[in-house]
């Protein structure tokens, strides 16, 4: 059924059972992804999905529900449980149906050549990049995991009060996990992309930088267990801001889920510090002219030099804190409620080279691997005690790998206790928390090591 | 939930450029969520997911097609777009669909669909209070209640065709607790395989003061030492550690592609004589129980490891061709979005015969991790790492203070060998499982046991 005369017979209908303002969120999904595992294609995989999420207002409070059928005999359905649900709700901030923001900017995030890449050529290229990384050195011995994909989704939104929005995205991710092998001791490494210019892509250096992620981990070694300076390499130190970036929601805060309470205008983290958030940067992943409720997007100044100036609102949240919607309601796709995300979310880049921070440390340790962060970090309390990967440096210079270890310590500490912020601004791919996170590398005075 | 005349049709097609095997699964699944915060019901939403997945084979090789398009013409795009990854004419032709019918082990006394939101909410205020309520420094407590019918269609070119509901509900309890600038937060979810019977059954008196108890206790923990000790898991969520070091590599997902550190060593010693690790999909009502897996092959109980000797692995039926095994039951999905991998259902350490009480006098000086955070583990170095909710120091052989921040490390198959004392009091945890094919619903368990050297990475730095 098409979508806009679903909305039409849904929103007539909902009038006659009593809704006063409706919304209607819908999203459409494409996807191809393949797998490469030794010299083949050996998985394949294409989607095309679609889904729509019915907001109203019943008897003064808002009711939800969603559907992935999209016809006329899912009408009853989404009325009946958005009017329970709305029956159900104690909340008192009245949720609203939005009417619309003054203007949005008149930008575009689809990236159409993109679009013109054959599914033959990125398999092809995955075979090329496996076949590289497979040569690249004898001591590799496979690549265990080796994922393409090529995704573009697009979503309008129509309400009652007139508003109607709509945009699109789309790009191309990879991720290839190499296992190398010598001396009877077992490696990975692991490379991970994502990107809106596939022809950007160079064979040659992803395999160079996969091959090296396993390879340079070979030869690991124990250091003893004690607090060092350690450099956060600017992907892992994205990957921790992505880790904590819920601590900037006014929603956690509100609901005493962040430290940040009451933390506005006070300095939260050393003077060199910023933290933006740029719903317009053009390679931006979860770039966009307008948030989940409709609210034009902006850019925000989150911290700036050390001090903290906003935390991210949507519109219950700024209605409760009495300010404005920062433009950052979230809604992860038609199932899901508004909640409170960054767009794209980065640490400002400082000057120095991660060679030259390497070259400043005495005795410490480089990270270029951090994992358990979904069960490790604890955005509550800020505490965090994380698997990682990485380096010991002694005098200057890398000297070896470093067995498995762990990294311990506090968020609110750490970014209190860095010493140098590179100049090496990178944006790791979209996981566990929403947003699109980048960072430079990181050097920190101090961190709680343990080697196994 | 699509007529048989459309299936056969889209087999057909799925097969139609050389594809061995074809299989149409078909998902309509309602689920209801709802969230009380500060005892307000802040979030209530419903849905219906509802999708198909088309999945071809040839040889090794697999595609796989999903869509929301059910009609006719949807689902023979969706079987065209899976046939085109392979080129060639059609080998064989579907064989004729009979269907099974069986009786679930599952059954339900109470469907989720027919119970007022209402009664639904009044139970999450029960817990509400009683988490709130346990100490003036709780600050703020979240009750989330999820429950999900699940219909599901399988039907494949071998003539197999079914249809399966599973039912599932949870309650989820995180209590916060403040002190200064202090926050600590607790955690208890359980979850089953039963309907509305289970959330009202539930003893919200344990549950939810355990939430508040473990945050409560934990403002007042000690920074965790970091280095080696002997380390005691206690039993249910503790399942979690063996879930992670040694569940994901016995899945034919990495064991057929040879990555798995128990890749061919079947009948080989790998663990500790002490340990015997099971995976069981049928234990009636259980979290990660299901009636026919998302293959429509019957679970069962695959015994993986006994006394410490390789005995099997989880396979799907497309590593089953990789490996020359057959399947086990064992294969999974989060959804019609996803193509079934091999995944555990309720895996668990079985009892020994040791008493809890016991394991720790016996213990100088180590850590005791009551409550398991989550963890995970890179299947090829079967290196795994995990959070420690509640622990405390143990010395001479008494539960000392509690500490927190602490992770585990290690690696899978030489930590199981390291296991020297199981206990008799076997319990299952209700968790989440995220990997290939998606988050899908696992119990974990097992007895009260201890590891006599783990790695601890705490805050405090060395002792």
């Amino acid at each position: 059924m098409e979508i806009f005369d679903f909305q039409k017979q849904l929103f007539a209908l909902g009038e006659q059972q009593g809704f006063v303002d409706m919304e209607l969120y819908y999203e459409h999904r494409e996807k191809f992804g393949c797998r490469i595992f030794e010299g083949e294609v050996d998985n394949y995989e294409s989607s095309e999905v679609a889904g729509i999420s019915f907001r109203g207002l019943y008897n003064g409070k808002m009711g939800y529900a969603f559907t992935e059928k999209i016809s006329e005999d899912s009408m009853d359905y989404l009325l009946e449980n958005a009017k329970d649900n709305a029956g159900i709700i104690d909340d008192e901030e009245g949720e609203e149906i939005f009417a619309g923001s003054e203007s949005y900017r008149d930008l575009s995030f689809y990236a159409g050549p993109l679009d013109q890449v054959t599914i033959s050529e990125i398999m092809q290229f995955g075979l090329e990049v496996e076949k590289k990384i497979l040569a690249f050195d004898k001591r590799v011995k496979t690549t265990n995991y080796f994922m393409l994909s090529r995704s573009s989704e697009e979503r309008q939104l129509i309400n009652s009060k007139g508003l109607q929005l709509f945009d699109k995205q789309n790009y191309f991710g990879m991720y290839v996990s190499v296992v190398v092998e010598d001396a009877g001791q077992v490696k990975t490494g692991s490379y991970e992309c994502i990107t809106k210019d596939f022809h950007s892509l160079n064979a040659d250096e992803i395999a160079e930088k996969a091959a090296k992620e396993a390879l340079d981990q070979l030869g690991s070694r124990s250091i003893s267990n004690k607090n060092y300076p350690v450099i956060l390499r600017n992907d892992m130190a994205a990957t921790m801001l992505q880790t904590f970036s819920q601590v900037f929601s006014a929603e956690n805060v509100q609901k005493g889920r962040s430290r940040l309470k009451d933390r506005i205008g006070t300095k939260i983290g050393v003077s060199a510090l910023q933290i933006n958030d740029d719903p317009f940067l053009p390679e931006g992943i979860f770039s966009r002219t307008f948030d989940g409720e409709g609210v034009a997007a902006k850019e925000l100044q989150v911290v700036k030099d050390g001090q903290l100036l906003s935390l991210l609102h949507n519109r219950k949240t700024a209605k409760k804190a009495q300010t404005e919607s920062t433009g950052h309601a979230y809604k992860s796709s038609y199932k899901d409620s508004i909640s409170v995300s960054p767009s794209n979310f980065y640490i400002g880049a400082g000057e120095k080279s991660l060679d030259e921070m390497i070259s400043m440390i005495h005795v410490g340790v480089l990270i270029t691997d951090l994992t358990g962060l979904h069960s490790g970090a604890n955005s509550v309390s800020g505490q965090f005690s994380l698997a990682a990967k990485g380096f010991y440096i002694v005098d200057g210079k890398v000297r070896s790998a470093v067995n498995q270890m762990t990294i311990a310590g506090d968020f609110f500490e750490l970014i209190n206790a860095i010493e140098v912020i590179g100049n090496d601004l990178e944006f790791v791919s979209p996981s566990m928390a929403p947003g699109y996170f980048g960072s430079p590398s990181l050097l920190v005075s101090n961190l709680s090591v343990t080697v196994d | 939930m699509i007529a048989q005349s459309v299936i056969d049709e889209v087999l057909g097609e799925a097969l139609s450029t050389g594809g061995d095997f074809a299989e149409v699964f078909v998902e309509d699944r309602y689920t209801n969520r709802i969230v009380l915060q500060s005892g307000n019901v802040e979030n209530s939403l419903s849905g219906r997911d509802f999708g198909v997945g088309i999945r071809v084979f040839r040889n090794f090789f697999s595609a796989y097609a999903y869509t929301t398009d059910a009609s006719r013409e949807g689902l023979l795009k969706a079987a065209k777009n899976a046939a085109a990854a392979i080129s060639g004419a059609a080998v064989i032709q579907p064989q004729p669909l009979v269907k099974e019918s069986f009786t679930s082990t599952h059954q339900i006394q109470i469907s989720p669909s027919l119970v007022d939101k209402a009664r639904k909410v009044s139970v999450m205020k029960n817990a509400y209070a009683i988490a709130k309520g346990f100490h003036e420094a709780i600050q703020q407590v979240s009750v989330f209640y999820l429950d999900e019918e699940q219909n599901v269609l399988i039907a494949n070119s071998e003539g197999r065709y079914m249809e399966d509901k599973r039912t599932r509900s949870r309650m989820m309890i995180q209590s916060i607790a403040a002190d200064g600038n202090k926050m600590e937060s607790g955690f208890y979810g359980p979850g089953a395989h039963k309907g509305f019977e289970f959330i009202e059954g539930l003893n919200l008196e344990h549950y939810a003061k355990e939430a508040s108890r473990i945050a409560v206790t934990m403002l007042s923990a000690q920074p965790s030492p970091s280095g080696k000790f002997p380390v005691i898991i206690d039993n249910e969520f503790g399942g979690v550690i063996f879930h992670e070091a040694c569940g994901h590599g016995l899945e034919a997902t990495s064991v057929a592609k040879n990555n798995s550190a128990f890749s061919g060593r079947l009948g080989e010693k790998v663990a500790s004589d002490l340990v015997t690790y099971i995976d069981d999909g049928t234990i009636p009502n259980e979290w990660g129980s299901i009636q026919v897996d998302d293959e429509g092959e019957p679970t069962k109980r695959n015994v993986l490891i006994e006394n410490g000797i390789l005995k099997g692995y989880l396979i799907d039926k497309l590593n089953a061709r990789r490996m020359g095994m057959n399947p086990t039951g064992s294969a999974r999905r989060q959804s019609y979005r996803f193509a079934p991998t091999s995944r555990m259902t309720n895996t668990f350490i079985a009892p020994g015969k040791s008493r809890p009480e016991d394991i720790i006098a016996n213990t100088e000086y180590g850590i005791y991790a009551k409550y398991m955070g989550g963890g995970s583990v890179d299947p090829a170095t079967a290196d795994f790492n995990f959070a420690v909710m509640e622990a405390y120091l143990v010395k001479n052989g008494k539960l000392d203070t509690p500490i927190k921040g602490a992770t585990l490390i290690g690696n899978g198959p030489k930590t199981i060998q390291l296991v020297d004392m199981v206990g008799n009091n076997l319990a299952h945890g209700a968790g989440m499982c995220g990997s290939l094919s998606g988050s899908i619903p696992v119990n974990v368990g097992q007895p009260m046991l201890r590891v006599s050297e783990m790695t601890v990475g705490g805050t405090k730095g060395a002792e």
